[in-house]
């Protein structure tokens, strides 16, 4: 495993990082959040990158979380929630009048922090978002079921107990579920939100492998606290600070040449 | 000691002894109902007492059923002193007018414990049991004396008779039941075309053509039944011997059944028990209710509470569903939620006017003028019967369905709901398919409080319902199988009918435990079958971590 990513480290030293490259997936303008009175994030406008990991790091209680639920509209489910501002996916207004919520959210799919499978079957889980697509054909949800578990890396483990529990598997495993689920209905974007916070470091590993892996098929963005992990797994990575967008680069020069102080402030150890 | 109240096992020792109070007030509650219950169905043994009355020496032979001890003061003497006073059942109603006498200890000149010997207790259709002993039989015109082949051709025709009265009450019931039925329901017809003009004579000779087969049909099983009136009757009869020299010509029609307590053996007393209790949980009541079995109470009981069940649930949950996900926090939120709590502490009588005053007379009254028009003036559904019953208890016990699912609802973890709305669900398919299935043990919880509470109350009941007897199962072989529109009958009520309202208390009172006994085994037993199947769904369902 250990070799593997050692070659993925090598893989982005050859590459040269820069924005004005790359394809942009998700465009963000002046964009504003309160909670109620209180404004959690400020202002902020970035560019996301087609097909590239974006990381989000900051201290706790940065807004950095709050950020990536507003990709999928998770926000829209708590009332004092507030927002203005321009977000756009491929050109298309996500917080239009006439968006279909649930439409985006099959456009933009995520993984939660803690791994939360449904109290169902392994197969059950995993064509779940399928299922709500009125797909009821049964070997079209057995390729979608191997692709995505496949995909996710746990194909081998779980092909033979498809239909057991999701809840008996590891931690590890549930989450790797979870984004087999998330990603067998094919998103565009992955939204992962400390996925491996709750996780030992082997499981952590696999699934710093996946998101390597995924970003040939989708564009990935992704909260961590873990600035190791945000140096791996990452191509650009944007360091928040109390509802401020601080620094967003390419992930190589954020961590070897910050501009702001902060950052440097931040990924020395400062504070955090 | 000091130390001993510092570590707080002075708590400890506090609230285990009160979990050992509950438990001993539990325990002995169920032992008390079960030994006074199960005394019910126990062949007792038939004494032989001399007692002293007016002077004069009497036999009096019955079963010692109760005793009392308090002190008196003796009007000679002047001097206290201890009275014991006895119970004895000694049976015999038409002769004695009375099954039950108390007899003061000093009355008794004889010992208490002189067994009858051979005495026979005969349980009649009226009348109640017999003691005494067996001297002769009449069976076919023969008389039969010889005491070896008296009892076994009495027994013989006991089973005949009784045979017969079954087949009778089989075709009474059911085939002339039906026939009833399919004549009110050609009447209804005629009525109907009547009230729409439509009732040509064509229609009419239709009708009357069913009416007269019906009627044919009728008359057949009315000859069958006169053919076994004819042989019960001519079934014979037996004399028997009762205290005090006097003899009694019983007609074995009349027998139920009959047993030499005195003579059995342990095997034989354990299979009465047994045989009684069947006919106990089997049986029609009789004598106004105060002897025979309990069956239609049980059936109603169960049949009720099912159907309780079954409009509760969805009521419960619906709004259970709207209150906790999609109602906004606010003061008319609150509002309803304390009135739904207070709901559940309004007098259960209360829920019986409301449900006499409105579902009874408003909505069933409704329902008669919108559907069964042609059977007015009597009513179908404008009167007290199943499904208002049902509904008045689904009402009693909706608060706690609410609350308990609401309970439930709260309990699923937001990020399951996360889960479901991630993947493009929308909220009323993430409640649908995800959080409703996760809440169904917490709704099973709530059934099951529900059903305790509607299977144990009475008092709203007896207003939307329930009757002393009901001629008809409110479920038979006849469609629509359950009769919503019938009055049923109630074990919990017919527990206060039994023990306050009939004119023999003290006969009835072991029937009174026996039935509240079997209404607890009931309750548990419902219960258990809801807790067997929220704990599946418990297990199927366990929550994260």
């Amino acid at each position: 495993m250990s070799e593997k990513n050692l070659s993925i480290s090598l893989d982005r030293e050859d590459r040269v990082m820069s924005l004005e490259n790359e394809k942009i997936a998700i465009q963000v303008k002046d964009w504003n959040l309160y909670y109620g009175k209180k404004q959690a994030l400020n202002n902020i406008t970035m560019d996301v990158p087609e097909h590239r990991v974006t990381a989000f790091i900051g201290p706790s209680g940065c807004g950095k979380s709050t950020l990536l639920r507003c990709f999928n509209r998770m926000n829209d489910l708590i009332d004092i929630v507030k927002v203005d501002g321009e977000m756009t996916l491929h050109g298309d207004d996500m917080y239009a009048k006439n968006m279909d919520v649930a439409s985006l959210r099959r456009r933009v799919g995520m993984v939660f922090q803690k791994p939360n499978p449904f109290p169902k079957s392994i197969y059950e889980n995993v064509c779940y978002g399928l299922r709500l697509q009125g797909i009821t054909d049964k070997n079209t949800l057995d390729e979608s079921v191997e692709w995505a578990l496949k995909g996710a890396g746990l194909w081998d483990e779980v092909k033979d107990r498809l239909d057991e529990n999701a809840l008996g598997m590891s931690g590890g495993q549930q989450q790797r579920l979870c984004i087999a689920r998330a990603i067998a209905i094919k998103p565009e974007v992955l939204l992962l939100d400390e996925p491996t916070s709750a996780l030992d470091p082997i499981s952590t590993l696999a699934i710093e492998e996946l998101i390597f892996e995924l970003k040939k098929d989708f564009t990935i963005l992704i909260v961590t606290h873990n600035m190791q992990q945000a140096a791996r797994v990452s191509d650009y990575t944007a360091f928040m600070y109390m509802g401020d967008l601080i620094e967003y680069t390419d992930t190589d020069s954020l961590f070897t040449n910050p501009q702001v102080k902060r950052t440097e402030d931040y990924i020395t150890g400062r504070y955090g | 000691m000091k130390d001993w109240f510092n570590k707080g096992e002075h708590w400890i020792w506090m609230s285990s002894s009160m979990v050992s109070i509950s438990v001993v007030l539990v325990m002995g509650l169920i032992g008390m109902i079960a030994y006074k219950g199960a005394l019910h169905f126990w062949p007792h043994a038939v004494y032989e007492y001399q007692v002293q009355h007016n002077g004069q020496i009497e036999t009096v032979i019955g079963e010692l059923r109760d005793y009392k001890t308090r002190d008196i003061t003796d009007s000679q003497t002047g001097k206290e002193r201890e009275l014991t006073q006895y119970l004895i059942k000694i049976g015999n109603r038409d002769v004695y007018g009375i099954d039950f006498r108390w007899i003061n200890d000093s009355d008794f000149t004889s010992g208490m414990d002189t067994l009858s010997k051979n005495a026979i207790v005969i349980e009649r259709y009226e009348y109640g049991n017999v003691y005494g002993h067996l001297v002769s039989a009449n069976i076919g015109g023969q008389k039969i004396v010889d005491s070896d082949v008296l009892l076994d051709e009495f027994k013989k025709q006991v089973e005949q008779s009784s045979e017969t009265r079954d087949k009778i009450r089989s075709i009474e019931k059911y085939d002339i039941g039906a026939i009833n039925y399919a004549i009110e329901q050609l009447r209804f017809e005629e009525k109907k075309l009547r009230l729409k003009d439509a009732f040509t004579p064509e229609e009419a000779k239709r009708i009357e053509a069913e009416r007269a087969k019906l009627q044919a049909r009728f008359h057949e099983y009315q000859d069958q039944t006169a053919i076994l009136y004819k042989q019960l009757n001519a079934s014979g009869d037996v004399t028997v011997e009762i205290a005090g020299g006097k003899t009694l010509t019983i007609p074995i029609k009349k027998v139920v059944d009959f047993w030499l307590p005195n003579n059995m053996n342990l095997m034989e007393k354990l299979g009465f028990f047994g045989h009684t209790l069947g006919n106990f949980l089997l049986d029609d009541p009789r004598e106004a209710n105060t002897e025979g079995g309990i069956f239609p109470a049980m059936i109603g009981t169960i049949t009720m509470v099912l159907l309780m069940t079954i409009l509760v649930t969805p009521m419960g949950v619906i709004a259970a569903i709207y209150m906790r996900e999609y109602a906004k926090d606010g003061p008319l939120l609150r509002m309803v939620r304390i009135s739904i709590n207070n709901l559940a502490g309004v007098p259960s009588i209360v829920f019986g006017i409301f449900g006499l005053g409105f579902f009874v007379y408003i909505l069933g009254g409704s329902i008669d003028e919108l559907f069964y028009g042609y059977a007015l003036p009597s009513p179908t559904f404008g009167t007290p019967g199943l499904l208002w019953a049902a509904l008045t208890m689904a009402l009693l016990t909706l608060p706690v369905v609410i609350v308990s699912t609401e309970e439930g609802l709260s309990r699923i973890p937001r990020s399951l709901r996360e889960g479901g709305l991630a993947l493009g669900a929308t909220k009323s398919e993430t409640i649908m398919k995800i959080v409703l299935p996760m809440a169904t043990p917490a709704i099973m919880t709530g059934l099951i409080l529900a059903i305790a509470r509607a299977a144990g109350e009475v008092a709203p009941l007896m207003l939307v319902g329930v009757v002393k007897l009901a001629p008809e199962l409110p479920v038979d072989s006849i469609t629509p199988f359950v009769h919503l529109d019938r009055k049923f009958m109630h074990l919990g009520f017919h527990i206060y009918d039994v023990g306050f309202q009939s004119p023999n208390v003290e006969a009835s009172q072991p029937l009174v435990y026996a039935t509240s006994l079997l209404l607890v085994v009931i309750i548990v037993g419902l219960n258990l079958g809801a807790i067997t199947i929220r704990n599946r769904l418990r297990e199927k369902y366990k929550a994260l971590d």
